[in-house]
């Protein structure tokens, strides 16, 4: 129901296994094989960034002012919507502009359709036009579409009634903050549970925290130590050094020594925690000079990563759906490095324009 | 826009057939209805009135039918009326929900009627253990009901109570604005909470367990208890006072006071309370709680059914009951009883097999064959957008509800 996940609509019909989405995605591709030849498109996860950005650019803009719950919503409904309806058979501005709109409604704070139609139009010019009825429309589809199922449960609830538990510091919280925030442009939402969600980003917040922190200081020794602590690697080919909160505020992307201490430093914790766990010693793709993320006992993991791993043995949460967190946002982070805002507006905008959704 | 065929999956006549007309309101239109495709039983279909009168656009769907909708697809509880499905077809949102025979408000007509008894106390004590769990599992959940009244709480041919019309129930775990600045009215006006006509800003899941306690009081004496009069919303922006309708609470229950609520003192309507006695004597005079229960049982005539022993006295509603009704019409939303409370209380059985019985069928101690709902045949399309005469306000959504919604 409303508040118990297990109950929930979420839980029962938008939550699925990795081969289920493959399959529903496999044959909606195939009814359209001739839009999707005429039309490619980059991996999803490039354009639920660039749909991500475009919702954030419209949420922000002066008068709309939406809560960072509504976003979230608004962005789960377009994940549904896509797994059920061809994309290049909708003009996707509408169908995110309409999804904070109904999002906003949902999450208690309601925007008048012609203010957000108005708003919408200001934002995308070229593609939204001023006909209030077309999101009105929209809004119909979205809601057959998702069988009337609005309520989406985030783990942003669970990570705040956690926070305490793992004494997160504010830093690490709005580390995981982030993470959560960025989760919402791959499949997890889609997959897995939002407390499963919220546990992953918050024990990657927990080990990234110090790396990150040490880093965008410059403090060469203790890096060395986390390094031969076999816990954290860094890229020895690191970027400029960066302030933590510029780093917080652009998102872990921003980061490539993060992303790949990330990597090598939660197989090593998970690994440690859970012997078996799916993640011990495993080399993940392009993980680089990795600095020995065996399954041999790590020093330097901090207590509080230790205290945090126990709970997480003692409670009766999913490792191995963790562990399958963990290596998405990994791999996001690292096809996040090829993004291209510009490639992702041109082929939107073949269909939009090559098949007048736009109008 | 949209190019593809996915909109429209579903059709509402190729799916039921409407029997006839059933009510309206501000809402829209209620129609029983039959399943065209092989469903059991018979079906209440509610047809969303459009925004505006004759509209052939898409305007938006208004946000207490958004809540309706996500709300109803959600719950799912013996107590709380099953929603079967939702069809959105031809700018038209309809819902459609289980049919129940009756309702409350009927029920509690049929008996006002001067040749007939009172409604048998155990029957009184099967709805309002139903009702209760209806509303415990609605508050588990984060949902507050806000308009729980008779005419709102369905009841089934065999007896089982569910509690009807969500369109302003709507979710509170940590609201991101406070309540009152989302819908500034809510609850009609009988069965609005001390604290919302005190205009409280953050209320509470204690609203709904105060409009339990009107709706017990209303079973036991036919007619409600705090009968006031709406004051007309004078200006755009702000809400009046309802002074009328906490004079008729005060004059049951007495003046409200800081020993007895400690947070009285900060409700905004605080310095009204002062002047209620102006011009009303029976505000210092109130008749007290108890007196009013004494007199309501002692004027009820409780009849002996045929079937039982020779000698029996009539079953009465007894001390625990008046207790339950002060545990629920407590000033003090922290002191008022929560669901979980009153389910709890001494006025309902310990023992799980009578509970189990209770929960069931409240016209097992009934001996009366309550008429059907009536159900108009001379208006079944429901394609058309309304009747002539149901004009709508033209109001902003939620801005207010009138309080009284089913024409009669």
């Amino acid at each position: 129901m409303a508040a118990n996940y297990w109950d929930s609509s979420q839980r029962r019909y938008w939550t699925f296994t990795r081969q289920e989405l493959a399959d529903i995605r496999q044959r909606l591709e195939d009814k359209h094989r001739h839009l999707v030849q005429l039309y490619p498109l980059p991996d999803r996860r490039l354009l639920n960034i660039f749909f991500c950005q475009q919702l954030q650019r419209f949420s922000k803009r002066g008068t709309l002012g939406t809560k960072q719950q509504a976003l979230a919503t608004a962005q789960v409904y377009m994940r549904r919507f896509y797994s059920k309806v061809e994309i290049r058979e909708t003009n996707p501005y509408l169908v995110l502009s309409t999804a904070l709109y109904l999002a906003c409604k949902v999450e208690e704070c309601p925007q008048h359709i012609r203010h957000v139609v108005g708003e919408a139009r200001q934002t995308w010019p070229d593609v939204i036009t001023s006909d209030t009825s077309k999101m009105g429309e929209t809004e119909f589809a979205l809601i057959s579409v998702m069988s009337s199922q609005l309520i989406v449960h985030h783990p942003y609830r669970t990570l705040l009634d956690l926070s305490p538990t793992f004494n997160l510091s504010p830093d690490e919280l709005s580390l995981a903050w982030w993470i959560i925030n960025d989760h919402y442009v791959t499949d997890l939402p889609l997959l897995h549970s939002p407390h499963v969600i919220a546990l992953t980003a918050a024990l990657l917040a927990v080990v990234l925290n110090p790396v990150q922190a040490a880093w965008s200081a410059g403090k060469e020794k203790e890096l060395a130590a986390m390094r031969s602590g076999g816990a954290a690697a860094m890229r020895s080919d690191g970027d400029p050094v960066q302030k933590v909160g510029a780093i917080l505020q652009h998102g872990m992307h921003q980061n490539r020594a993060v992303q790949a201490a990330m990597q090598s430093v939660v197989q090593a914790a998970l690994g440690s925690a859970f012997s078996g766990g799916g993640a011990a010693g495993q080399e993940l793709p392009g993980s680089g000079n990795t600095g020995g993320a065996g399954g041999a006992p790590t020093p330097a993991l901090s207590a509080k990563v230790q205290k945090m791993m126990n709970w997480l043995a003692e409670s009766e949460v999913d490792i191995e759906a963790m562990v399958d967190c963990t290596q998405e946002m990994i791999s996001l982070y690292e096809v996040w490095e090829t993004y291209k805002e510009k490639d992702c507006k041109e082929v939107i905008g073949k269909f939009v324009k090559g098949r007048g959704l736009d109008k | 826009m949209l190019a593809g065929s996915y909109l429209n999956q579903k059709r509402v006549r190729e799916r039921y057939d409407i029997i006839g007309f059933i009510s309206s309101g501000t809402y829209g239109r209620v129609f029983k209805a039959r399943g065209r495709t092989g469903q059991v039983g018979e079906f209440a279909i509610k047809k969303f009135k459009p925004d505006k009168e004759g509209e052939l656009q898409y305007t938006g769907i208004s946000q207490s039918a958004i809540r309706e909708m996500a709300l109803c697809t959600e719950l799912s509880n013996p107590n709380v009326v099953h929603t079967v499905e939702i069809i959105l077809e031809d700018k038209c949102i309809y819902i459609i929900f289980e049919y129940a025979e009756h309702d409350l408000l009927q029920i509690i007509h049929y008996h006002t009627q001067t040749s007939r008894p009172a409604i048998p106390p155990m029957v009184i004590k099967s709805i309002l253990y139903q009702l209760l769990n209806g509303v415990l599992y609605l508050n588990r959940n984060w949902v507050m009901h806000r308009d729980l009244k008779p005419a709102n709480i369905m009841v089934t041919s065999a007896g089982a109570v569910k509690i009807g019309d969500l369109g302003l129930a709507r979710l509170f775990y940590k609201p991101q604005a406070t309540l009152f600045a989302g819908d500034k009215v809510v609850v009609t006006i009988w069965y609005r909470a001390p604290e919302l006509l005190l205009g409280s800003r953050h209320y509470t899941t204690a609203i709904d367990l105060w409009a339990v306690g009107c709706i017990f009081a209303e079973l036991l004496s036919l007619r409600p208890i705090f009968k006031g009069e709406e004051a007309k919303m004078d200006g755009k922006k702000s809400v009046p006072f309802q002074r009328n309708q906490m004079q008729k609470i005060v004059e049951i229950l007495g003046l409200p006071t800081v020993d007895r609520w400690p947070l009285l003192k900060h409700m905004p309507e605080y310095g009204q309370l002062s002047n209620l006695a102006q011009g009303n004597s029976r505000v210092l005079n109130p008749v007290g709680l108890e007196k009013w229960y004494t007199s309501t049982v002692a004027h009820n005539r409780y009849v002996v059914p045929n079937s039982s022993p020779p000698g029996t006295k009539p079953d009465v509603p007894g001390r625990d009951g008046l207790a339950l009704l002060q545990g629920l019409l407590e000033y003090d939303p922290m002191k008022r009883l929560t669901a979980e409370q009153a389910l709890q209380h001494p006025y309902f059985p310990t023992n799980q097999a009578e509970r189990d019985v209770l929960g069931k069928n409240c016209f097992a101690w009934s001996f009366t064959d309550y008429p059907n709902r009536r159900v108009s045949s001379d208006d079944n399309d429901i394609r058309t957008s309304s009747l002539p005469g149901t004009k709508r306000g033209g109001l902003p959504d939620d801005s207010l509800r009138p309080g009284k919604r089913l024409k009669e």
